[in-house]
C-alpha cells in the first residue's frame, strides 16, 4: 500500500488532524487514491491534486472545492448506495467507492456541458416560457428533462436498518460546539444545569480549529475543560436539526456509513451557538474550480495539510481574510495579489476554462493565478432562531442578520450575537450559559409546580428571579459586499445568477420569496445557508431598495437534511393477537389484518367451516370484540344515553342488542349489552369501535354526567371470547359447564356465568350474529386457549370445525346482519341502516334523538335492504352500483356472497327508498360493464327470517 | 348583480400570447432580456366591481374567468402576502378527479379538463403532467371503497379502475407488494389522468392572465373589515385604504373564518396546518403518484428529482404553521413502509399550509346571507386541484348571479338544512 | 411539540392527548330546532386567538379536561377540570373507530 503523500499534501502543519501512520484507500471515478485517517473525502482528493469533483445543476460546469465543509455546494457526490453525500464532511473510510453525480460520460468531458452554450437561453422562467404548443410537446421534453436531473441515484434494494430513537431531557442545549458554544455550556455546567452539546464538525473547536496556534491553545484548555464537566454530554459530528413549540429539538447524530440516530429532546432551554457562515462573492467566473472561500482554504491547509493552489490571488475585507494570507504564504502558496476591499479594490471577474486562470480586478489588472481566495464577509445562520419564531434584523453596517426578539426559553451567543474580541466573545458566551441555566430552572420549577406527585421529602424549588447581566456584544463594522460590478452565481446549487434574479424581478417576481420560487435560488440541497444572503441583496440591489426593506425568506427545518431511515427509526406500531392465535397459525390459518389486530380469515376452506356451522357446531375466535364492563347504579342512565333503544327494564341475565349514533344520527356502533348483576353489566362493541366507545362512555361520564354513579373498566383483552355456534353448540358446551343450558333455564338473548372447562368465571351469552343456536364465551384471557383446545377435542364426534373470519362475514349476510361501517357509511343514519326497530324516540335525551326524530318524519331517502340477483350464480363484487334507466346511481351493493347454505348470490345493499319496495326488480352495473337483474327482498334474512334456529 | 352580464361578452376578449420558444431565443440573443412584466403594480382605486380577497390560484382563477369570460374587468384582487403566499405555494400540486359522489366527480373532472388545456388558455407553461395516481388499498375495506369510488367515476366516464399488486408493481417498482408486511397491500385504485402540476407556475399564470384583461393584483393588501349597510356589502376596509364595492368574494381558504367574521357569516370551519415534505433530489425512479390513505401519506418524484411527501391535516386546530417533528417521523415511517429502499434519502424541508376543513370534506361556495358576499372556500387539502373550475364557477355566479348547477351541491345552507355531501361517506369504520 | 398541562399529571407531549375541539353546550335534545341543532353540529367559531377547548388524556390518566389555548402560537394560558358542559357531538370530532378515509388525504 502506498503511504506517499499526495502531490498537494503540506508537511506536518501543527494543528493538523490527519493520522499519517494511518493510510486509507478509496476510489474516486474508479480511480484508486490514497488519504489519511482524519481525512474528509474532499480533503483527500485535494492533497492528491484533484481539483474537478462536479458538474453543476443546470449548466454541467466544472465546479471545484468552495467551502471544504458540510456547506460546500460542489461536494455532493455517490458513495455506493447513498446519493449527495457531502465530500467536505465525510470522513474517509477505507474502501469507500466515489462517485462524482451526474457527469456523462465523464467528469473531464460531460456532453451535457453544451447547456453552458445555450445557457442564455436558459433563462429564469425558461419553462414556463416554451413547451406551451402543441400541448402534447410537454410530456415528451419532461422525459428528457428527467434525463438532466442533477444528483446521486437511490438503489431501491437498499435495506431500511431501523435505528433506534433515543429521548433525552437536558437543562440546557448548546447548538454549536465552537468557542462560544463550550465556554456557554461550561458555564451553565457550573450553575448545575445538566447540558446536552451539539457540534456539526468531527471535533469541538470550531473556527479556532484552523485560526492559529493562539487560538489552538486556549482551544486546548477550553476543550479539556468542557469534556472534564461530568454534567456535559458531548454529541460531534452531530446537528440540532430543528426547534419546534416548547424547545422540542431534534438532534441527528451521523454514524459511519451514513447511518443516522435521532435523538429526541425536550430542553429547557436553548443556547444557538452556531458561528458564522462565510458567504461567497458574487462575480464572472465566481464557480471556476479554484474559486475558493477563506475559511475553505485555510481549512485545507490547517486541518488536513493540503496546499489550495500554488499562485494565488486573495481578495480580502477583513481579518480574518489577512489572517489567511499568512497561512496560505506558510504553505509556500505564491501570494500574487491581495486585493484589499477596505481600500476599495474589487475582484471583477475570474477567467479559465474549466478552472481558474486568470483574476481581473478593478484596477484593470489581470492577473495569472490558479487560485482565489475570497473573504467578504459573514452571513448568520439563524435557522433555529427562525424556528423559534424570530424574524432576524438586517445590519447595514455589519452586513449580517441579528436575532430580533427571541422567547424565553431560546438565547444566542457567538458569532450570531455580535463580534467583538475573543475575551468580550467568552464573556458573553458564559453569560449567556448562566442565563440559560437560570431559565432552565426556572421551566423546572414551573414544571414542578403542576406535578401533583412531587415526593413530600424534596426542598421546594424556588424561582431564580436575578436575571444574568449579559453584555451586549460590539458588532464590528463589515462592508456591504455582495456583488462585483459582473454577474455570478449566487445559488451554485440550483445555477443561479445574479443575472437570473435581475432577470426575475424585472418580469414582476420582485419579492424576496417569488423570485426565489421563479429562479429557485435557495431551494437546492443547501437550502439558502450559504446563498440568501447574496440572493437578498441582489433582489434588493434589483429592486433598488435595501435588504432591511426586502427582508429575507422564512428558514425551515431541518436545518441539515436527515435520511428517511433515521426520522423513521423502529416501527413501533402495534399489533394485537388474541391467546388463540398461536394454535391457529398451526392450524393453516390464513391472516387477515383487522386494524391493530391480526385475525384468522380462514383455516383454508370458508364454505366448509360455514357448513359446519348450519349443520353441527363451530366455533369462532372473536376476542377482538369490544368489552366494556359497567358498575354502579347509573349504568341504565348512561346506557341509555349512548344507545337508540331502551334500557331502564332489562333484567338480570338478560341480554340486548343496541345501536348507537352520533349526535348527528349517524350509525356509529352496535353491539349487545348483557346485565350480570344489579349493579353490573358488560358491554359488547365492535372490534374497530371499542377504544372509542370506551372513551365516549368516559366522557360522558366525567364531563357530562359526574354526578352518575358509573366505573366504566375495559376488558376487551382480559376475556379470549369464542363464539360456540351451530345446531349442536349446546351439547357441546353442556359436556364443559356447570351452566345449565337448556333453553328452559338459559333462553336466547341471555347472559351466565359459570365455569367451562374447568375454567370459572366464564360469561356465557347466548346470542348469534350467525343466525344459530349460538353461545358467545367470554374466557379469562390466560385460559382462552385452554377452552378452544378443550371445545375442539370434546365436540370431535360433534363434527365441531374452528372457523374464520370469512364464515363468519357469510352466515351474518345470510342472516342480513348489518357490520357497520360496511353497510352503512360515514352519513347513515339510523332509519337508513335498516334500524330503525331499534330507536325509541319516546325516551329521554340519547346521542343523536333530534336528527332521527326528524329523519323519521321526513322519511330516509335511502335504505338498507336485501337483495338476490337473478341469476344465482352470480355475485356481484361488492360497491356494485345500482343505475338507474339513464344510468343514474340509485344505490349499491354493500355486502355480497355466495351463500352455501342457499346455493346462490344473497347481498345486502343500500338503495333509494322508493326502489325498496319488496319484489322490486333493480339493475346492477358489474365492473365489465354488463348490466345484471335482482330482486329486492321483503326481509334482511335471506335465511331463517323467523329466527327459529338462533332461538331453538 | 344580473345587471353585470351585460358588462361582458361571455368571451375571451384577449388572446394571451408572448411566450413562445422563438420569443425565447429573442430574448436569449439581447444583451439584456425585456419580457414584460409578468402584472402591473396599481394605486388602489376608490372602487372596484368586484373585489376578490385572497390572491391564490382560486381567487386569481375568479378574477381571469369573471375578466376573460365575462368582460368584468374592474375587479381588485387583495392578497395580504404575494400571489400565492397561501396554499397555492404550498400544496403538493396533485391533480385528479376520481372522487366518490357523482356531485365531486363532475366538479373535479371539469377542473381536470380545464388543468388540460390551461398551459395553452394562459401561454404559460403550468407542466402538467399526467403520469397516473395511484391510491394504495391496505384492508378489504378501503379496497371497497375504491371499487366503490371506480365504479362510480366509470359512469361518470372518468378513467379509473382497480388494479392488483402485481400491476401497482409494475407502476411504481419501489413498492413493497409483498404479503408479509404490517399492511399488505390488496389493490389501488388507479387513475391515469391524474399527475402533478407546478404550482406556482398555476399562479402565475392566471395572475398574469387577469393582469393581461385589466384585473388589478394588490400584495401586501391585508382585509382590515368589511361594512354593509342594509345586508349588502359596500365597503372593504384595507391597510391600503378604503374600497367601495358591491361584490366581494371570499377565497382564502385557512383564514376563510377571519374574513366571514367581518360580515357576521357563520360557517363549519375549523383550520388545521396540513404539513408536507421534499427530500433532496435524486435521478427519477417513480413516475406514478402514489396515496396510501391507511399509511396517511403521500407521494411523487418531481421532474427536478425530489420527492414530495404530504399526509393527513394535523391532529388539533390552529393558525400556526411551524410544523412537528411528529410529522416528519411519522411520514418518514410510513413512507419506508411503503417503499423500504428509501431510507437514505435525505428530507429537505418540511412546511405548512393551512386548510379550512368542513365536515363533510366538500367545500363551501356561492351566495350567502350577506348580499354581495360571496364565498369560495372549506377547500380543506383538496383546493389545489379545483382552482380551475372554482374560479370558472364563482364568476360564473358573480357575472349571471345564478348559481351554476356544478357548485349547487356544495351552498352553504346544506349544513343547517341536513344535506351534507357524501365525500366523507367514504369514511369507513370498524372492522 | 407543544407541551399541555394536564390538570392531574402536569405538563406532558402534546402527542399524548385527544383533540376534541371547540367547548360547545348541547342544546336540549327535546326542544331543541334543527337550525340550532345543526349549528351545535357543525359551526365553529375558529378564531385565530384564544380558543377554549376539551382535550382528553388518552396516553395518561384518561380524563377530560378543558384548555384555553392561543391558536396562533399554541400558546396555553390554562388548563382545568372539565365544567360539565356535557357537549360532545359524539363522534364528531373524536378519532372515529379505526377510521379509514381515504379522503382524509386527499391529495
Amino acid at each position: 500500500m502506498s503511504t506517499t503523500p499526495g502531490p498537494s499534501r503540506l508537511p506536518v502543519q501543527s494543528g493538523e488532524r490527519i493520522d499519517r501512520e494511518s493510510p486509507v484507500r478509496f476510489r474516486f471515478n474508479n480511480r484508486t487514491f490514497t488519504g489519511y485517517r482524519g481525512d474528509t473525502i474532499a480533503s483527500a482528493l485535494a492533497a492528491n491534486g484533484v481539483k474537478v469533483f462536479t458538474r453543476s445543476f443546470k449548466y454541467h460546469r466544472p465546479r471545484g472545492i468552495l467551502t471544504a465543509g458540510w456547506l460546500d455546494p460542489n461536494l455532493m457526490v455517490q458513495v455506493g448506495n447513498e446519493p449527495n453525500v457531502r465530500a467536505g464532511h465525510r470522513e474517509l473510510a477505507e474502501g469507500l467507492d466515489v462517485h462524482s453525480q451526474d457527469v456523462w460520460p465523464s467528469l473531464k468531458f460531460d456532453v451535457k456541458a453544451v447547456n453552458t452554450a445555450i445557457g442564455r437561453f436558459l433563462a429564469p422562467g425558461f419553462y414556463y416560457k416554451t413547451f406551451i404548443k402543441p400541448q402534447p410537446l410537454w410530456p415528451a421534453y419532461e422525459g428528457v428533462l428527467k434525463r438532466f436531473v442533477h444528483s446521486g441515484s437511490i438503489d431501491t434494494t437498499t435495506p431500511h436498518i431501523e435505528h433506534d430513537k433515543t429521548y433525552a431531557h437536558p437543562d440546557v442545549v448548546v447548538a454549536g460546539g465552537g468557542p462560544a458554544g463550550m465556554a456557554s455550556a461550561c458555564a451553565a455546567a457550573r450553575s448545575g444545569a445538566r447540558v446536552l452539546l451539539v457540534e456539526d464538525e468531527h471535533e469541538l473547536g470550531g473556527h479556532w480549529l484552523w485560526s492559529g496556534p493562539a487560538r489552538r491553545e486556549a482551544l486546548t484548555t477550553l476543550r479539556d475543560e468542557t469534556l472534564s464537566m461530568p454534567n456535559i454530554e458531548v454529541l460531534t459530528n452531530s446537528v440540532v436539526i430543528a426547534r419546534y413549540d416548547d424547545n422540542w429539538l431534534g438532534v441527528i447524530v451521523r454514524a459511519e456509513h451514513g447511518h443516522e440516530r435521532l435523538v429526541k429532546v425536550r430542553a429547557k432551554s436553548l443556547v444557538a451557538a452556531p458561528g458564522l457562515v462565510e458567504r461567497p462573492y458574487v462575480f464572472e467566473g465566481n464557480d471556476l474550480p479554484g474559486v475558493m472561500l477563506m475559511t475553505g482554504a485555510r481549512r485545507l491547509i490547517n486541518r488536513y495539510a493540503v496546499k489550495p493552489g500554488a499562485r494565488a490571488v486573495v481578495f480580502t475585507a477583513n481579518s480574518h481574510g489577512d489572517a489567511g494570507v499568512e497561512d496560505l504564504r506558510r504553505a509556500g502558496v505564491e501570494i500574487v495579489a491581495i486585493v484589499d476591499a477596505r481600500r476599495g479594490d474589487r475582484v471583477v471577474r475570474a477567467l479559465g476554462r474549466g478552472e481558474l486562470q486568470q483574476v481581473e480586478i478593478s484596477t484593470g489588472q489581470v492577473i495569472d493565478a490558479d487560485l482565489l481566495v475570497t473573504a467578504v464577509g459573514w452571513t448568520a445562520p439563524t435557522s433555529l432562531l427562525n424556528m423559534a419564531g424570530d424574524r432576524p434584523t438586517y445590519s447595514s453596517t455589519a452586513a449580517r442578520f441579528f436575532p430580533t426578539t427571541l422567547p424565553d426559553d431560546v438565547l444566542a451567543t457567538g458569532g450570531i450575537a455580535g463580534d467583538g474580541d475573543d475575551g468580550q466573545m467568552l464573556e458573553h458566551a458564559s453569560s449567556t450559559g448562566r442565563e440559560a441555566a437560570r431559565r432552565a430552572h426556572n421551566v423546572l420549577v414551573r414544571l414542578a409546580s403542576c406535578a401533583p406527585t412531587l415526593p413530600d421529602d424534596t426542598e421546594p424549588l424556588v424561582v431564580d428571579d436575578s436575571p444574568i447581566e449579559i453584555q451586549d456584544l460590539p458588532r464590528d463594522r463589515h462592508i456591504e459586499l455582495f456583488r462585483s460590478s459582473t454577474h455570478g452565481f449566487v445559488d451554485y446549487s440550483e445555477d443561479v445568477s445574479s443575472k437570473d434574479l435581475f432577470t426575475a424581478v424585472r418580469e414582476g417576481y420582485d419579492s424576496a420569496e417569488l423570485a426565489k420560487r421563479y429562479t429557485t435560488a435557495t431551494m437546492g440541497p443547501l437550502q439558502g445557508k450559504l446563498e440568501t444572503i447574496n440572493a437578498v441583496a441582489v433582489i434588493a440591489e434589483a429592486n433598488a431598495t435595501t435588504i432591511a426593506e426586502t427582508g429575507t425568506t422564512v428558514w425551515r427545518p431541518p436545518y441539515a437534511p436527515t435520511t428517511l431511515g433515521a426520522l423513521a427509526g423502529r416501527a413501533l406500531d402495534p399489533v394485537r393477537y388474541s391467546p388463540m392465535q398461536d394454535w391457529h397459525e398451526e392450524h393453516g390459518a390464513r391472516p387477515l389484518v383487522a386494524g391493530a389486530w391480526i385475525r384468522p380469515e380462514s383455516y383454508g376452506d370458508p364454505v366448509t367451516e360455514v357448513r359446519a356451522v348450519r349443520e353441527a357446531v363451530g366455533i369462532i375466535d372473536v376476542t377482538p370484540i369490544g368489552k366494556l364492563d359497567l358498575q354502579g347504579r347509573d349504568v341504565p342512565a348512561l346506557l341509555e344515553r349512548m344507545y337508540v333503544n331502551k334500557w331502564q327494564k332489562l333484567g338480570i341475565g338478560r341480554v340486548r342488542y343496541g345501536a348507537m349514533c352520533a349526535d348527528d344520527g349517524v350509525v356509529m356502533d352496535d353491539g349487545v349489552t348483557g346485565r350480570l348483576d344489579e349493579n353490573h353489566y358488560l358491554m359488547s362493541t365492535t372490534s374497530g369501535g371499542a377504544a372509542a366507545i370506551w372513551e365516549w362512555a368516559e366522557e360522558l361520564l366525567q364531563t357530562g354526567h359526574p354526578e352518575w354513579d358509573v366505573v366504566c373498566t375495559p376488558v376487551t383483552t382480559s376475556y379470549a371470547s369464542i363464539n360456540c355456534a351451530g345446531p349442536r353448540s349446546r351439547e357441546l358446551l353442556q359436556r364443559l359447564t356447570d351452566v345449565d343450558l337448556r333453553p328452559d333455564e338459559f333462553g336466547y338473548m341471555n347472559v351466565r356465568t359459570g365455569s367451562v372447562a374447568g375454567v370459572p368465571d366464564v360469561v356465557l351469552w347466548r346470542i348469534g350474529f350467525t343466525g344459530e343456536l349460538s353461545f358467545e364465551l367470554h374466557v379469562p384471557a390466560a385460559y382462552g386457549l385452554h377452552v378452544w383446545e378443550e371445545l375442539l377435542s370434546v365436540g370431535a364426534d360433534l363434527g365441531i370445525r374452528a372457523v374464520g373470519i370469512e364464515a363468519q362475514r357469510v352466515l351474518r349476510l345470510e342472516k342480513g346482519h348489518l357490520i357497520i361501517g360496511q353497510d352503512t357509511d360515514g352519513l347513515t343514519q339510523a332509519f337508513s341502516a335498516g334500524l330503525g326497530w331499534a330507536v325509541k324516540l319516546d325516551k329521554q335525551d340519547f346521542s343523536g334523538a333530534p336528527e332521527l326524530r326528524w329523519q323519521k318524519e321526513a322519511g330516509p331517502a335511502s335504505v338498507l335492504v336485501s337483495v338476490q340477483p337473478v341469476d344465482p350464480a352470480v355475485v356481484p363484487p361488492e360497491a356494485s352500483q345500482i343505475i338507474g334507466p339513464r344510468s343514474e346511481i340509485l344505490g349499491r351493493v354493500t355486502s355480497s356472497r355466495h351463500s352455501p347454505t342457499l346455493g346462490r348470490s344473497v347481498c345486502l345493499a343500500q338503495l333509494r327508498f322508493e326502489h325498496a319496495a319488496p319484489g322490486s326488480r333493480i339493475r346492477v352495473l358489474q365492473p365489465d360493464g354488463s348490466v345484471i337483474e335482482a330482486t329486492v327482498c321483503a326481509e334482511l334474512a335471506h335465511f331463517d327470517p323467523e329466527g327459529e334456529r338462533a332461538r331453538a | 348583480m344580473k345587471s353585470r352580464d351585460r358588462l361582458g361578452n361571455g368571451r375571451p376578449s384577449t388572446k394571451i400570447s408572448g411566450y413562445s420558444a422563438a420569443a425565447l431565443v429573442r430574448q436569449g440573443l439581447r444583451k439584456e432580456s425585456d419580457w414584460p412584466r409578468v402584472w402591473r403594480s396599481h394605486d388602489m382605486a376608490g372602487s372596484y366591481d368586484v373585489v376578490i380577497i385572497g390572491g391564490g390560484i382560486h381567487g386569481l382563477a375568479t378574477a381571469y374567468y369573471l375578466a376573460s369570460r365575462h368582460g368584468i374587468t374592474n375587479v381588485a384582487v387583495l392578497d395580504k402576502g404575494y400571489l400565492g403566499s397561501g396554499g397555492s405555494g404550498r400544496n403538493t400540486a396533485i391533480a385528479r378527479s376520481n372522487y366518490l359522489t357523482p356531485e365531486g366527480v363532475a366538479f373535479y373532472d371539469r377542473s381536470l379538463k380545464l388543468y388540460e388545456n390551461l398551459s395553452a388558455e394562459l401561454n404559460f407553461n403550468i407542466m402538467f403532467s399526467q403520469r397516473g395516481h395511484m391510491t394504495l388499498a391496505h384492508n378489504d375495506s378501503s379496497l371497497r371503497t375504491m371499487r366503490w369510488r371506480a365504479e362510480v367515476n366509470k359512469l361518470q366516464g372518468i378513467d379509473s379502475e382497480v388494479i392488483g399488486p402485481e400491476e401497482i408493481k409494475k407502476l411504481a417498482p419501489p413498492i413493497d407488494v409483498s404479503s408479509d408486511t404490517r399492511y399488505p397491500i390488496l389493490g389501488a385504485l388507479h387513475h391515469p389522468p391524474g399527475g402533478i402540476i407546478r404550482h406556482d407556475a398555476v399562479v402565475w399564470g392566471y395572475a398574469r392572465g387577469a393582469d393581461l384583461h385589466g384585473v388589478e393584483l394588490h400584495q401586501q393588501t391585508e382585509v382590515l373589515g368589511i361594512e354593509t349597510s342594509a345586508g349588502q356589502v359596500k365597503t372593504v376596509k384595507t391597510t391600503r385604504g378604503d374600497i367601495a364595492t358591491n361584490v366581494v368574494v371570499n377565497c382564502t381558504a385557512g383564514w376563510s373564518s377571519l374574513i366571514n367574521d367581518m360580515v357576521g357569516v357563520r360557517a363549519p370551519i375549523t383550520t388545521s396546518p396540513l404539513q408536507a415534505a421534499v427530500t433532496e433530489p435524486v435521478k427519477p425512479f417513480l413516475d406514478a403518484v402514489v396515496v396510501s390513505g391507511s399509511l396517511h401519506v403521500y407521494v411523487s418524484q418531481t421532474a427536478r428529482g425530489e420527492l414530495v411527501f404530504g399526509a393527513s391535516v394535523d391532529p388539533f386546530a390552529q393558525y400556526s404553521m411551524r410544523g412537528s417533528l411528529d410529522f416528519i417521523e411519522g411520514l418518514a415511517g410510513n413512507v419506508l413502509a411503503l417503499m423500504p429502499g428509501l431510507s437514505k434519502m435525505r428530507l429537505l424541508r418540511q412546511w405548512g399550509g393551512l386548510c379550512d376543513m368542513t365536515p363533510d370534506y366538500s367545500p363551501i361556495m356561492g351566495t350567502t346571507d350577506v348580499d354581495g358576499f360571496l364565498v369560495d372556500i372549506g377547500w380543506g387539502t383538496y383546493g389545489f386541484k379545483a382552482g380551475p373550475v372554482s374560479g370558472e364557477q364563482m364568476a360564473a355566479l358573480v357575472a349571471t348571479g345564478r348559481t351554476p348547477a356544478l357548485i349547487e351541491p356544495f351552498g352553504i345552507d346544506r349544513f343547517l338544512a341536513g344535506r351534507l355531501v357524501g365525500e366523507k361517506g367514504a369514511a369507513s369504520v370498524g372492522h | 411539540m407543544m407541551q399541555l398541562a394536564c390538570p392531574w399529571c402536569g405538563y406532558r407531549n402534546v402527542s399524548e392527548f385527544g383533540y376534541l375541539g371547540e367547548l360547545l353546550e348541547r342544546p336540549d335534545p327535546a326542544t331543541t330546532t334543527p337550525e340550532e341543532w345543526r349549528s351545535y353540529l357543525y359551526l365553529r367559531s375558529n378564531p385565530a386567538g384564544r380558543l377554549e377547548e376539551g382535550w382528553y388524556h388518552r396516553a395518561g390518566c384518561r380524563r377530560y379536561f378543558e384548555a384555553v389555548r392561543d391558536t396562533t402560537d399554541n400558546t396555553v394560558s390554562e388548563t382545568r377540570r372539565p365544567a360539565g358542559r356535557g357537549g360532545s357531538t359524539g363522534g364528531d370530532e373524536h378519532a372515529m373507530p379505526g377510521e379509514i378515509n381515504p379522503e382524509g388525504v386527499t391529495v
